[in-house]
C-alpha cells in the first residue's frame, strides 16, 4: 500500500465547533488551513450533521451552527478532511494519519488541537449490559438516525448535558420513561443565571425539551446497578443520602427498561498534545486533565503548537468557539501572518465570562468520581480486559503504588480503548485505595499509536517519513 | 520503612526482585527498594523469554539450570504467571546465514540439548502461519515465556510471605559511606543501614555506583516493541532472527502472541549508540523502527498485515562489554552488583537469585560466580 501526504501552514485536527472557528480564523487571516475530523461529516458532537437530509435535525439549531461553520471554511478555501484519524504526530509537524483506508502524511508549519471531548464514565453493576449506553453516544444515535434502539429509556447521571440529551430525545419525539439526576437543582442554579441572564432563554429551552419527553423525574438519585441476563431489563436506583451517598436501603427498581442512557460529564480529549509533549494540568472543575493554553493566543507549551475548546478544559460549545478563534489567530499569527489585537481582546473578554458560566455549572455538578466505590467487587472496571474492582484492589494490596502498576498486574486500560474508558475510574479507585489525589494516581500516556490502525496502512503512512533505518 | 536490614536490594525489577525473594526465603532480612513501580521499567517493557537457544554456549550450564527454576517456581506457586513453555524459532533469510544456525546448534546439541534445522516447510507444522521467504529456521524446544508483570508480582508475593518488605515508589537517592565501606542506603523515605547493597536497576545501576565513586561497564541501550490489538490464536513460538548482518534481523528480533492475545514485535536494533541519560526520559518507539518492525512482521507472516497496531514503547537494556551480567561484590566492601542484563534478565534472574544470596550468606561459590564476577574487568577488581 501507498499513502498520499500534503502539506499546510496550519493543520487543525477537529472539526468541531473549537475546530471550524479555529480553521476559520486561520484562514481570513491569510493562512493555508487543512482541517480533520475522525467522523464522516463536520461539526463536532455539538453540531454533528444528520446522515440525511431528510432528517428532522436539520433545522436544529446546533446542527444549523455546524452546517454554517463548514459552509464558511469550505468558502475561505480551508481543506476539510473527513474520516482522518490521525494516529500519530511528530513536533515539527508532521501528522500519521488514516483516511478511510488510506495512509496519509501531513506536514504543518503550525498545529491546533481542537480534539474535543470525551465521555467520562463511571462504571456500575450492570454498566456492560447490552441496551447500556451513554448519554453521548445515545445523543450520536438520535441525531445520526432519528432514533434509538428500545422503546422504554431512562437518562440517568448528572449535569447540563443530560438536559441537552434529553432536549436531543425531545426534537425526535422521542419518550423519555426516567431522568435520574444526582443534584437536587432548584435554586441553586438561580444566582448563575442571575450573573448570566443570557443563557436562561437556552436552559428553559432544554427545560421544555425535557418536560415533552414525558420523563418522571428523579432528583437526587442515581442508578446503582443495571439488571438483566441477557440484556437490559431493569434500572435500580437510590436515594443520595445527607453524605452524599446513595442509600442502598432507599433503592427501587424500574422494571420494563430495554435502554439506559448514563453521562456523568465529559473528559478533555489529550492524546494528540501529550504525545507532543505539551504542558497539561488536572483539573477537577475541567473534566481532568486538560492540556494548558495561552487565553489570548491559545499556544500550549510547546512551540508552534495550539490548543482550542474541549482539549484545553471542558466548557462546551460557546468556550470551544471562541477559543478556536483565538488559536486560529494565534497559530496564523505563528505562521506570519498578522492578526487584529482588538479582536483577540475582545474574544478573550468573551471567552472569560464564557468560561465562567461553565465553571459555574461545573460546579454546580461536580464529577461524582467517588460513585466508582458503589461498583461491588465482582462488577468490571475495565471492559476491555474483563478487570473487576477485586482484581485492581489485589494488585493493589500485592505492592502496587500507582495506576500504572495496577494496570500492569490487571490489564486494566491495556485493551484496544487503552484506558480511554476506565483509566479515569481506574485512577479514582487507586486513589481513594491508596489515600493519594487523583492527579497523584497517574494518568494513562499515549504512545504510538495514539488509535488502532491496520499494520498495511501504519506500515505505508510510516514509510513516507525520511526517518532513513531504524536509529 | 525500616531502619536497618541485613541486606537492600535496590532496583524491583525481575532481577531485583528475584535476588530479594531469594534472599527472603534464604532467612535474610532482606528489603527491596523501587523508584516507581514493581517491573515498571525495563522488565514489564520487555518480552520474558526463557531459553537456551543462541544466547551464549560459555552460559549453557547457568542458563540450563535458570530455566529448570522457572519451570519449578511456576509449579510451586501454582502456574501464577502465564509460563508457556513454547519453543522457539530463529528464521533464516540467506543461505550464507545457515552456518552460523548450525553453529550454535552443534554447540547446544554438545552439551545435550536439544535443537534442530528445520525446513521452512517443517517450520509450518510447528508455525503454520510463518508463510514469509524463509529458508530455514532453527528450532529449539524447551524455550519458553512468562508474563513480565505476573512474574514480577508472584516473586514479589512469594518473597513477601518468606518475610521480603518492599517499597515501590522509593527512589534511592545516595550510599552512605563509611570510608571505604558502603554502611546503607538513602532514600526518599529514610536511610536503612545495612552490610549489603545490592544494585539491581539494571541501566540506572551505574549512577548508583557513582555514590561510592565507582564506574560500571554498563551502557544503556534502547530496545522497543509493538503489540497488536488481541488476536486469536496466531502465533505458537517464540520467533527471533538468527544472527546475521545487516536489516532489522542484524539485532535481536523477537516475535510471540501473548496470553492476552496480543501479538508483540520487539527489536534490540544493530549496535548503535544510546544517548547517555536516554533512560531517564519517556522515549517514543522511533518511527523508523516501528516500520521496519511492521515490514519485518508482515513479511514473515503475511496474513497478519491487515492486523491492527495497539501500541509501541522503549526500554533501556544495560549492556557490559561482553554480553554478560555483572553480578557479585564491588571493589567497596558491603556493595554487591546484580545488573548488566544485556536484554536477558528474565532468563537469568532466578540464578542470580541463588548467587547473590550465596554471596551475602557467604557460601560457596557456584558456576555463575566466575561468569558473573565484576572482577573480570580491572577497575572492578579490588
Amino acid at each position: 500500500m501507498t499513502g498520499s501526504s500534503q502539506k499546510c501552514e496550519v493543520l487543525v485536527i477537529g472539526a468541531g465547533p473549537a475546530g471550524l472557528a479555529a480553521a476559520a480564523a486561520a484562514r481570513e487571516a491569510g493562512a493555508d488551513v487543512i482541517c480533520l475530523d475522525l467522523f464522516a461529516r463536520p461539526g463536532g458532537q455539538y453540531g454533528m450533521q444528520p446522515a440525511s437530509p431528510a432528517s428532522r435535525f436539520e433545522a436544529v439549531s446546533q446542527v444549523a451552527e455546524g452546517r454554517a461553520a463548514a459552509a464558511r471554511c469550505l468558502e475561505l478555501g480551508v481543506k476539510l478532511l473527513t474520516e482522518t484519524e490521525v494516529f500519530w504526530a511528530e513536533p515539527g509537524f508532521r501528522v500519521f494519519a488514516r483516511q478511510g483506508q488510506e495512509a496519509l502524511v501531513i506536514e504543518a508549519n503550525q498545529m491546533i488541537v481542537a480534539s474535543g471531548a470525551m465521555e467520562r464514565p463511571i462504571p456500575f453493576d450492570g454498566w456492560t449490559l447490552p441496551g447500556v449506553m451513554t448519554a453521548g453516544a445515545a445523543q450520536r444515535l438520535i441525531k445520526a438516525n432519528g432514533t434509538l434502539p428500545g422503546n422504554s429509556t431512562v437518562l440517568a447521571g448528572s449535569g447540563p448535558f443530560l438536559f441537552a440529551v434529553a432536549d436531543t430525545f425531545a426534537k425526535a419525539g422521542l419518550r423519555l420513561r426516567a431522568y435520574v439526576e444526582l443534584q437536587g437543582l432548584g435554586s441553586r442554579l438561580l444566582p448563575l443565571f442571575v450573573r448570566h441572564p443570557s443563557r436562561l432563554k437556552e436552559a428553559a429551552g432544554l427545560l421544555r425539551g425535557l418536560r415533552a419527553t414525558g420523563a418522571s423525574l428523579h432528583r437526587r438519585h442515581v442508578v446503582v446497578e443495571a439488571l438483566g441476563g441477557q440484556r437490559l431489563e431493569a434500572v435500580r436506583l437510590a436515594p443520595i443520602g445527607g453524605d452524599g451517598k446513595p442509600q442502598r436501603s432507599r433503592s427501587f427498581t424500574i422494571d420494563g427498561v430495554d435502554s439506559l442512557c448514563i453521562g456523568y460529564g465529559f473528559q478533555p480529549v489529550i492524546d494528540v498534545t501529550s504525545a507532543l509533549g505539551a504542558e497539561h494540568r488536572h483539573d477537577t472543575l475541567l473534566g481532568g486533565w486538560r492540556c494548558v493554553a495561552d487565553p489570548l493566543t491559545g499556544a500550549t507549551s510547546v512551540a508552534g503548537l495550539y490548543a482550542a475548546g474541549e482539549t484545553t478544559g471542558i466548557g462546551g460549545a460557546g468556550p470551544a468557539r471562541l477559543s478556536g478563534r483565538i488559536a486560529g489567530l494565534g497559530a496564523a499569527a505563528g505562521a506570519g501572518k498578522t492578526a487584529r489585537a482588538d479582536e483577540i481582546a475582545r474574544l478573550a473578554r468573551q471567552l472569560a465570562d464564557a468560561r465562567d458560566f461553565a465553571q459555574g455549572l461545573a460546579r454546580l455538578f461536580p464529577f461524582p468520581g467517588h460513585l466508582v466505590d458503589e461498583l461491588s467487587p465482582s462488577g468490571t472496571l475495565c471492559r476491555c480486559e474483563d478487570v473487576s474492582r477485586a482484581d485492581v484492589e489485589a494488585a493493589i494490596d500485592d505492592g502496587a503504588g500507582d495506576a500504572l502498576a495496577v494496570k500492569m498486574w490487571t490489564r486494566a486500560g491495556m485493551g484496544p480503548c487503552q484506558g480511554r474508558i476506565c483509566g479515569s475510574s481506574l485512577a479514582e479507585l487507586v486513589a481513594r485505595r491508596i489515600g493519594v489525589s487523583v492527579a497523584e494516581a497517574g494518568c494513562n500516556r499515549p504512545h504510538m499509536p495514539l488509535r488502532p490502525v491496520p499494520l498495511s496502512i501504519a506500515g505505508a503512512a510510516l514509510a513516507q517519513a525520511d526517518g532513513g533505518c531504524i536509529r | 520503612m525500616p531502619r536497618t536490614a541485613d541486606a537492600v536490594v535496590v532496583g524491583g525489577g525481575i532481577v531485583g526482585t528475584a535476588i530479594a525473594r531469594q534472599l527472603a526465603r534464604d532467612g535474610v532480612d532482606a528489603v527491596l527498594v523501587e523508584r516507581k513501580a514493581f517491573g515498571g521499567a525495563v522488565s514489564g517493557a520487555s518480552l520474558a523469554c526463557l531459553g537456551t537457544h543462541m544466547h551464549s554456549l560459555d552460559e549453557l550450564e547457568v542458563l540450563v539450570e535458570s530455566c529448570a527454576l522457572w519451570r519449578s517456581i511456576s509449579d510451586e506457586l501454582g502456574d501464577p504467571f502465564e509460563y508457556n513453555r513454547c519453543g522457539q524459532l530463529r528464521f533464516i533469510l540467506r543461505e550464507e546465514d545457515l552456518p552460523v544456525a548450525q553453529r550454535w546448534i552443534d554447540g547446544e546439541r554438545a552439551f545435550g540439548l536439544d535443537p534442530e534445522l528445520l525446513s521452512p516447510e517443517a517450520v509450518r507444522d510447528k508455525e503454520p502461519l510463518l508463510t514469509g521467504p524463509i529458508v530455514a529456521a532453527s528450532h529449539s524446544p524447551g524455550d519458553a515465556t512468562v508474563n513480565p508483570f505476573l512474574a514480577v508480582r508472584a516473586l514479589l508475593r512469594d518473597g513477601g510471605n518468606a518475610g521480603l518488605k518492599a517499597f515501590a515508589n522509593t527512589a534511592v537517592t545516595g550510599l552512605q559511606m563509611d570510608g571505604d565501606r558502603v554502611a546503607g542506603v538513602q532514600t526518599e523515605r529514610g536511610s536503612i543501614a545495612t552490610g549489603n547493597v545490592i544494585l539491581a536497576a539494571g541501566p540506572w545501576s551505574g549512577q548508583l555506583a557513582r555514590h561510592a565513586d565507582l564506574d560500571l561497564p554498563l551502557v544503556p541501550r534502547q530496545a522497543q516493541c509493538v503489540a497488536s490489538v488481541r488476536q486469536p490464536p496466531s502465533i505458537r513460538t517464540v520467533v527471533g532472527a538468527c544472527e546475521s548482518a545487516g536489516g532489522v534481523e542484524s539485532g535481536y528480533t523477537q516475535i510471540q502472541q501473548a496470553a492476552s492475545g496480543q501479538i508483540l514485535f520487539n527489536t534490540v536494533t544493530a549496535p548503535a549508540a544510546t544517548r547517555p541519560g536516554a533512560e531517564d526520559r519517556i522515549n517514543e518507539a522511533p518511527i523508523g523502527f516501528v516500520r521496519d518492525s511492521i515490514r519485518t512482521l508482515t513479511m514473515l507472516f503475511p496474513s497478519l498485515s491487515e492486523i491492527l497496531m495497539l501500541r509501541s514503547w522503549v526500554r533501556f537494556e544495560a549492556v557490559t562489554p561482553d554480553d554478560r551480567f555483572l553480578a557479585g561484590r564491588l571493589p567497596r566492601r558491603g556493595l554487591i552488583a546484580a545488573a548488566g542484563d544485556n536484554g536477558t534478565g528474565f532468563c537469568r534472574a532466578p540464578v542470580l537469585g541463588r548467587l547473590i544470596s550465596r554471596i551475602v550468606r557467604g557460601e560457596a561459590a557456584m558456576p555463575a560466580d566466575t561468569l558473573y564476577a565484576p572482577s573480570r574487568f580491572a577497575e572492578l577488581r579490588a
